[in-house]
């Protein structure tokens, strides 16, 4: 049993993985991406839709990466070119995914009779590997999206503090005039992390459409796109604090599934198991101390002169 | 000066008259998708809102918790606060108010029954407000963070309550037993479904403009929120305007939970009004967050609303009704848009000037 709820945890992990990561990249860039329900939203129906018109789940994945990084531009052109306010800017863009979700839906599939249905995706053992006791059932027996995840999540750690690339994104997010200086095109840099981001959400969106349920809702994303905020915020703006965070709340949601599908044990309501990822993102706000939170982070960059 | 002053209220008007046209005008046109004639759909629509009291006094209805919702987000704005929980607070002042309606319907006169329901959706929301405020304030815990997931926590504990406690009587769905007509708002204007919540609603941001701008409390709001490290040097302590100022706007969104249930729904069902805290953060931003600017861009808010109910409702038409998000979202997006054509326009004014003063010298 226990087994089984850890590789659930993994599983539901797996969109909160590319969610908080790349949240990580365009923070220590200096930008906070708000508006990562609205990806997260528009990521599950371009995943839905593509999948469902072409049949083929590599063309869901293809859209809702496009889907993602579109949201992620308006985003990036407004709060960072035009250099509005990212919380507000980002609540616009979460109210407008829901309305165009919602109204393109209706322009694609009418009102059917039956709520539409697509394949979600399969399980792919990993030969040998899946076959390891304990561990293989937790890491090598997932779909495709989780296998993207363990290869690019150290891909992600490597280039963002090993490299010139990631330290331009460090010292955007830190010392943006310095970063200037040094011949770093400081608005540039932040909308190709946002635009990254924009990417990472649609996919992560698509996890829930595509790799999970099969179907689409105008709020299966319910708050996940938040959470995978949080995360960022609570694993102190580290790649290897939010893979800590991401599996904590992995775990949270895996057992609050596991918990309902029991009945909550007769004692606890149901709606105490739904509402303990939220809580515990309320209680670990509550308990970390000292953030080091990007110096800039937040703050347009405005060129002197 | 003066000049300048006439100037940027002129910017101000037209660029946001300006993005507001864009956003209904661009939602009309994306109703070609659906090959639906958007000129058709919106004169009929406007001309049912002209002709009909009733729809026309709806647009005051709809604005009614919008106004609140905006207060509340606007209140701790000015304190440099984000209360994204709005929506968690009204629903909380939604509980609070169906519960103590149930409990004292039939026993008491109405007026004393309002008051007392009134006072306890505000203290309901104004605990949570309270709760995010002392978080902030004792542990400096992100109020961002904090508030955005209380809102659903608040939903888990309605949708318990709906399913335990407060489920109706005949126990078939989740939601409330209706309150009795003795326990309504009573109707503003006959013949419509207009209550007295929007007088109250109206009286509430008077109340806080007045409290903003008039009383030392709102300058010490103002001043922790352009800079409060400056004020707590002047001997302002921000801790405790964070806890005053969260209290406050959880009270402000928790009155809307009132006016909905004692004045629209008479009874609480699960998932009503779910864009209620989105919809009034888009509402301050529209008017800059201030208390009078938002009694205008709310009624605003709920004629698009309406627009888009009237829409959903011409025969054979078949308008979704994510219209209404739609043109909601666009609006507010183009707003915010706005904001940078001031700007640009303000600082383009500038440089023209300066020139001008270059060339006479």
């Amino acid at each position: 049993m226990i087994i089984n709820l850890l590789s659930r945890a993994i599983t539901m992990s797996t969109p909160l993985f590319f969610g908080s990561v790349s949240e990580v990249v365009a923070e220590r860039s200096g930008v906070m991406v708000t508006a990562i329900e609205g990806i997260f939203l528009l990521g599950a129906w371009g995943g839905f839709v593509g999948t469902y018109l072409w049949g083929n789940a590599i063309f869901g994945l293809l859209l809702a990466m496009i889907c993602g990084i579109a949201v992620a531009a308006i985003y990036g052109v407004v709060t960072i070119f035009m250099k509005q306010h990212q919380v507000v800017t980002g609540t616009a863009l979460n109210i407008l995914a829901i309305g165009f979700c919602a109204f393109f839906q209706r322009v694609l599939f009418g009102i059917p009779q039956i709520p539409l249905q697509i394949q979600p995706l399969s399980v792919i053992p990993i030969p040998i590997l899946s076959e390891i006791p304990v561990l293989g059932e937790l890491f090598f027996n997932k779909n495709i999206l989780t296998y993207v995840a363990y290869v690019i999540i150290p891909i992600i750690h490597y280039m963002l503090y090993h490299t010139s690339l990631g330290l331009a994104i460090r010292s955007s997010g830190e010392n943006p005039q310095a970063a200037d200086v040094a011949g770093i095109n400081v608005n540039r840099l932040r909308f190709l992390t946002v635009l990254f981001a924009g990417m990472m959400g649609g996919i992560a969106g698509a996890f829930y459409s595509v790799g999970f349920l099969g179907m689409f809702t105008t709020n299966m994303i319910g708050g996940r796109g938040w959470i995978a905020f949080a995360i960022c915020f609570l694993g102190n703006w580290q790649i290897t604090g939010a893979v800590i965070g991401t599996f904590v709340f992995g775990l949270a949601e895996a057992l609050a599934i596991y918990m309902q599908s029991i009945g909550g044990g007769g004692f606890f309501p149901n709606e105490l198991f739904i509402a303990f990822p939220y809580i515990l993102t309320i209680v670990l706000t509550v308990m970390r101390r000292n953030f080091s939170v990007p110096a800039n982070l937040g703050i347009p960059y405005i060129k002197e002169g | 000066m003066k000049r300048i002053l006439n100037a940027t209220w002129r910017d101000m008007v037209l660029t946001n008259f300006a993005a507001i046209v864009a956003g209904i005008v661009l939602s009309g046109a994306l109703l070609l998708f659906l090959g639906i004639d958007p000129i058709f759909v919106f004169s009929t629509s406007i001309r049912a809102i002209l002709t009909d009291g009733y729809t026309a006094a709806d647009i005051l209805l709809k604005a009614t918790p919008l106004i609140m919702t905006a207060l509340a987000f606007a209140f701790t704005y000015k304190a440099n606060l984000f209360n994204i929980g709005a929506q968690g607070q009204f629903y909380m002042g939604a509980i609070a108010a169906i519960w103590l309606s149930l409990e004292l319907q039939n026993r008491i006169p109405t007026a004393l029954l309002l008051l007392i329901v009134l006072i306890g959706a505000l203290a309901a929301g104004a605990l949570i407000g309270g709760l995010i405020g002392f978080l902030k304030a004792r542990f400096d815990s992100n109020e961002f963070l904090v508030s955005m997931m209380s809102s659903y926590v608040v939903l888990a504990l309605m949708n318990y309550l709906l399913r335990t406690f407060l489920k109706e009587t005949k126990g078939e769905y989740p939601q409330t037993d209706p309150i009795a007509r003795s326990a309504w708002l009573p109707n503003l204007i006959k013949g419509t479904r207009l209550h007295y919540g929007f007088i109250i609603s109206v009286l509430f941001a008077v109340l806080i403009w007045v409290l903003l701008y008039k009383t030392t409390l709102g300058f010490r709001i103002r001043a922790v929120g352009q800079n409060s490290r400056a004020s707590a040097l002047s001997g302002i302590s921000p801790t405790k305007i964070y806890v005053i100022a969260f209290l406050i706007s959880g009270a402000l969104a928790g009155v809307a939970g009132f006016t909905e249930m004692n004045g629209v729904q008479h009874m609480l069902i699960q998932d009503f009004n779910p864009e209620m805290g989105a919809a009034g953060l888009g509402i301050a931003i529209l008017a800059n967050a201030n208390p009078i600017g938002i009694i205008f861009a709310s009624i605003l808010y709920g004629a698009l609303n309406v627009i888009g109910t009237q829409m959903g409702r011409i025969p054979g038409a078949n308008v979704p009704s994510s219209i209404v998000s739609l043109m909601q979202g666009f609006v507010m997006l183009f707003v915010i848009m706005a904001y940078y054509a001031r700007t640009k326009i303000a600082s383009r004014r500038e440089k023209n000037k300066r020139k001008r003063e270059a060339a006479l010298s």
